[in-house]
């Protein structure tokens, strides 16, 4: 098992910075997940760390060893496409052995390696079809097994089930998850989807603009996220961004529309200015009936609407001039009209300053 | 319902009607020259040229294919079909390949300036002939190969290489530049890439491009006629020299038959590779 570790790494196409010195140590065994909006540099890193791209400055270590002059084919990966990129005019078979026909493995390892792969991932029927006899699923998976068969040290998936329906998507990312424990192999996967990298990822490195915001475990990245930016892309109905102002009165307090909302125990990292501005943030779960009685400050607002989604429905309300959104109950919910008291539990709020984006 | 159907078939009755005369007006030429081939000689001044031949034989395409005469040298334009082989076969194989090779490298790798050459390429498919041949004259026969069976090859090359380099540049950047990283990722390097990948992708193009050359280059006759030199004289040269001779009597059925033999060639190429260029045409166009 090997770890990647990348330094300093820089990338510019023309006046536009793809990446902007990124530092991210990836330990073996990880499942690495790079998250972002598309256009941040999620692919261009893949690529980099891949050997496909040239890199401006920086490098790339691999397992311990600086590859970054290396070809991709020396550097001891293997790789996933969006697109799978099988080649068109070979079966199934030959797509598995093209890259150890190429190295000059021998003729029964490469067939011990085939058979070992096509049992895993349960592709054994489809060994003497042609690419464009398979569906999405089964292409998924010939792509996947042709990365296996290469007995890499890194594995690196560039969005490898965004091309399947939502029904497949849930199953294949189950799969990768099996796979990654059974092989116990270090994965760097990209993606757009927070819920994929929620679900597949030990950890993940959120990107914006060619930097990464946040790279931390997926409960740190959803209950203390580092910035605004991650507070916001990361959780599927997104946090509630409350802007007001910081106070001190016996206690720090949050003065948000009318109400002083206090701040006890909150981990300031550093002291904070007295009436400095603040974005006060707070995920809908966090958000609930004031009756349920769990203690924490009451704020009043008006019902707007609610969003049922199943398990859970969404409430949204009017909080003075704000909107804000919490998760409830569908029993609690159902009928709800008028003026409503809502209770903030308080420890799982995060604070943001406004100009710099950064958590208080 | 025949009330209806009446006038519509008799409009299709007149459509047929003027395809045919089209037809018939557009073949006669080819048709005149056929027949004037299997006549003899007597045949051909004592009746109109639109007389079928009343004993129809192949005396006189024999007589062209082996002893036509042009000046002194009475071998048929049998000599002028093998020379033009000699021409094709290399000129189409690697005007092919190069094309093949150029495109290739132009639209799935990262080549500095790739730009900039692909503009001048598009110019030099654009430069007539006429500007080129003098200058070219001058550097062939500088490095020693005017006038020689390498000259005309290396002539025909030079000008395919544009069109040829941007028919498959086109093919190819059509492919997802992804199945490139898939097989760097795998190990394989450019010439294996090349070989293993993208050629057996590109048949359909393939074939295309060897009719295009294998008629533009059999049916040349500028290039032929300055750069291949008396001993290598292409057919078509060949057969302006025989029916041009103005020694004795003209053979018109000699000149017809030999004229047709000339044009046999890419036509058995359209015939039998229709298919595949009908499909190729449309598979670079769709980035099959």
């Amino acid at each position: 098992m090997s770890g990647v570790v990348v330094r300093g790494l820089t990338k510019s196409y023309g006046p536009v910075h793809a990446l902007r010195a990124i530092d991210m140590v990836v330990e073996p065994g990880d499942f690495a997940v790079l998250l972002g909006p598309s256009g941040c540099g999620k692919s261009t890193l893949l690529n980099a760390i891949a050997g496909l791209d040239d890199i401006g400055a920086g490098s790339v270590e691999i397992g311990g060893v600086d590859v970054t002059p290396r070809e991709p084919s020396e550097r001891g990966i293997a790789m996933v496409f969006q697109s799978y990129a099988l080649y068109p005019t070979m079966t199934v078979r030959r797509n598995l052995s093209f890259g150890l026909r190429v190295r000059s493995v021998p003729k029964t390892e490469i067939e011990r390696r085939v058979a070992w792969v096509s049992e895993l991932l349960q592709i054994g029927g489809l060994l003497d079809r042609k690419p464009s006899q398979l569906s999405g699923g089964q292409r998924q998976r010939v792509a996947i097994g042709r990365a296996l068969v290469q007995q890499a040290k890194v594995f690196l998936l560039d969005e490898p089930l965004s091309n399947l329906d939502a029904k497949l998507r849930a199953e294949m990312r189950v799969e990768l998850k099996r796979l990654h424990q059974s092989l116990a192999a270090t994965i760097i996967y990209v993606t757009h989807d927070q819920i994929e990298a929620m679900t597949l990822a030990t950890r993940i490195a959120v990107m914006r603009d060619g930097r990464i915001e946040q790279y931390a475990t997926p409960d740190v990245l959803y209950e203390r996220p580092a910035t605004l930016f991650v507070a916001g892309f990361v959780g599927s109905s997104g946090m509630n961004f409350l802007p007001g102002s910081l106070g001190r009165a016996s206690m720090p307090v949050a003065r948000i529309e009318a109400d002083a909302i206090p701040l006890d125990g909150y981990p300031f990292r550093a002291p904070f200015a007295d009436g400095g501005k603040v974005i006060f943030g707070i995920r809908p779960e966090h958000v609930s009936f004031a009756d349920h009685e769990r203690g924490g400050p009451i704020i009043e607002a008006e019902t707007l609407f609610i969003e049922p989604m199943g398990a859970d429905t969404l409430g949204w309300f009017q909080y003075g001039s704000q909107r804000i959104s919490a998760r409830l109950s569908p029993q609690c919910a159902r009928g709800l009209s008028g003026k409503v008291r809502l209770a903030l539990d308080i420890g799982q709020v995060s604070l943001f300053d406004p100009t710099t984006e950064q958590r208080l | 319902m025949s009330a209806v159907a009446a006038p519509a078939r008799i409009g299709r009755l007149g459509l047929y009607a003027f395809l045919a005369a089209t037809a018939i007006f557009f073949a006669i030429p080819l048709l005149v020259v056929i027949s004037t081939s299997l006549k003899s000689l007597n045949e051909i001044s004592d009746f109109s040229i639109f007389v079928p031949p009343s004993s129809p034989d192949l005396a006189a395409w024999w007589k062209a294919w082996h002893a036509a005469c042009t000046g002194l040298n009475c071998g048929g334009v049998h000599v002028g079909f093998w020379n033009s082989v000699r021409i094709l076969i290399p000129s189409v194989t690697l005007s092919v390949l190069a094309g093949a090779l150029n495109g290739y490298a132009l639209s799935l790798w990262r080549v500095p300036g790739a730009n900039l050459i692909l503009l001048a390429l598009l110019l030099g498919a654009f430069i007539p002939y006429q500007v080129i041949l003098y200058p070219l004259v001058k550097i062939t026969s500088t490095i020693g190969i005017y006038s020689s069976l390498p000259g005309i090859i290396a002539v025909h090359i030079l000008f395919s290489l544009p069109v040829m380099t941007l028919l498959f540049r086109n093919f190819y950047s059509g492919l997802p530049d992804e199945l490139v990283k898939a097989a760097r990722v795998d190990g394989a390097g450019f010439w294996r890439i090349f070989v293993s990948v993208m050629l057996p992708l590109s048949i359909n193009i393939l074939i295309v491009a060897t009719i295009l050359q294998t008629t533009g280059i059999w049916n040349d006759y500028l290039l032929g006629l300055i750069f291949a030199g008396r001993e290598n004289q292409p057919m078509t040269v060949q057969l302006n020299a025989i029916a041009t001779t103005s020694t004795g009597e003209i053979e018109y059925n000699v000149n017809m038959a030999a004229a047709l033999l000339t044009a046999l060639p890419p036509l058995f190429v359209y015939f039998v590779s229709g298919r595949f260029f009908v499909r190729g045409i449309t598979a670079g166009a769709v980035k099959g």
